[in-house]
């Protein structure tokens, strides 16, 4: 991968992911805000955290293999949530899908995002 | 410029102004602070959504030409409101006119409260600037406008390698969140991190890039922040976001901060 990952004993993450990822080369790649909407639009699991996370990281999957990659080529991953309750079902859901440890993250709830039905929002920058 | 757009015909992004992704070769590349609507003499302008949005982009297009850069050339924005049915009635189309048919990367979000109460929009972006970086400094800190925070409201990474920080908290090395309830000490322990993630890195406060600092509540923090952030940066700021959200990963967590820092 054109990147590297940062560790230090000093600081340690709090989960299953990386402190820091510096870019060693590559294309930069900035992926939207993937939502659990289809190709058609229509929203997939509502009201089930785990289902659009699943399909979230489907869409997410699909920009980055657009670009010639895939999810291990991702720095740095955003999660936005609209209820704390869900974190776990979207941590399920995102263990599933990465091989080994998440790269660098931060998870964040908001009051809502831009449509009511979702519930999990997931942006990711890139290296390609 | 060397831009690629991924997916461009996926119906849902594109019929909403935007992309699913973006690449570029990050020759030069620059990021905004999260602008607003203030005005020129420093008050947010008056008329709700509408006009406050046309004034952030008014802004941002400073920010963009002092760079010699043009929306076209925006891979990412990340657009902050306190009330969506109000962005999508007027804030929207307010933000078309200076995009056209340019579309960016995009993340939207509804946060609990902006720098200010009567802030309804923020915005900030990521643009490609293209070019060679040769002969320039590594990092191009700038103000279109003179202001009172302690920011920048552009930063140009000139050929750098970008350091991408997981949003840091205030956890101890085994795990426990430093003094549940106590700003001050939860600040001081999330800027210690960064501080050790920087060096990790190879990097040092002064290569932080982009800052953007997600609070339980802005008045605590404020209250508390300043001579904490001082001390890390000194007078050497990145361009940065302060954004109140209801909730973090855990309970006792008041503040969380991801930054971007460049390296040579």
């Amino acid at each position: 991968m054109p990147f590297s990952t940062i560790a230090t004993p000093e600081a340690k993450p709090v989960a299953n992911y990386k402190m820091a990822t510096r870019m060693e080369g590559g294309r930069l790649l900035y992926i939207s805000g993937q939502v659990a909407w289809d190709a058609s639009g229509a929203i997939v699991g509502k009201g089930d955290a785990r289902a659009q996370a699943r399909q979230v990281l489907q869409n997410m999957r699909g920009v980055l293999q657009a670009a010639g990659g895939d999810l291990d080529n991702l720095m740095k991953i955003t999660t936005y949530i609209t209820k704390i309750e869900d974190r776990p079902a979207v941590a399920e859901a995102r263990n599933e899908v990465f091989s080994g440890e998440l790269p660098a993250s931060t998870l964040i709830v908001v009051k809502k995002l831009f449509h009511p039905d979702f519930l999990v929002e997931i942006e990711g920058v890139a290296a390609v | 410029m060397d831009r690629r757009e991924m997916l461009a015909e996926r119906p849902v992004e594109r019929g909403r102004g935007f992309m699913p992704g973006v690449s570029i070769n990050p020759s030069r590349v620059l990021f905004t602070a999260g602008l607003t609507g203030r005005g020129q003499d420093g008050k947010i302008v008056s008329g709700g959504m509408g006009p406050q949005t046309q004034r952030t982009f008014e802004r941002l297009q400073a920010i963009l030409g002092r760079a010699g850069a043009r929306f076209d050339d925006v891979v990412k924005q990340l657009v902050y409101v306190t009330d969506v049915d109000a962005y999508n009635a007027t804030g929207r189309a307010a933000r078309g006119k200076f995009f056209g048919n340019a579309r960016p990367a995009s993340t939207g979000l509804v946060v609990r409260r902006l720098a200010e109460a009567d802030i309804l929009v923020e915005v900030e972006l990521v643009v490609d600037l293209g070019g060679s970086p040769q002969g320039k400094p590594l990092l191009e800190k700038y103000n279109v406008e003179d202001h009172s925070g302690e920011f920048y409201q552009g930063v140009i990474v000139n050929g750098g390698r970008l350091i991408y920080l997981a949003g840091q908290v205030a956890n101890e090395p085994d795990g426990s969140v430093a003094r549940p309830g106590d700003w001050r000490r939860q600040a001081e322990k999330v800027y210690e991190n960064i501080g050790h993630v920087l060096r990790a890195a190879g990097a040092t406060p002064a290569s932080v890039v982009k800052e953007t600092t997600w609070v339980l509540s802005i008045d605590a923090w404020r209250e508390h922040r300043t001579p904490i952030r001082r001390a890390f940066y000194k007078s050497d700021v990145p361009a940065s976001t302060l954004v109140e959200i209801p909730g973090l990963a855990h309970p006792d967590y008041l503040v969380e901060i991801e930054v971007i820092a460049a390296i040579t």
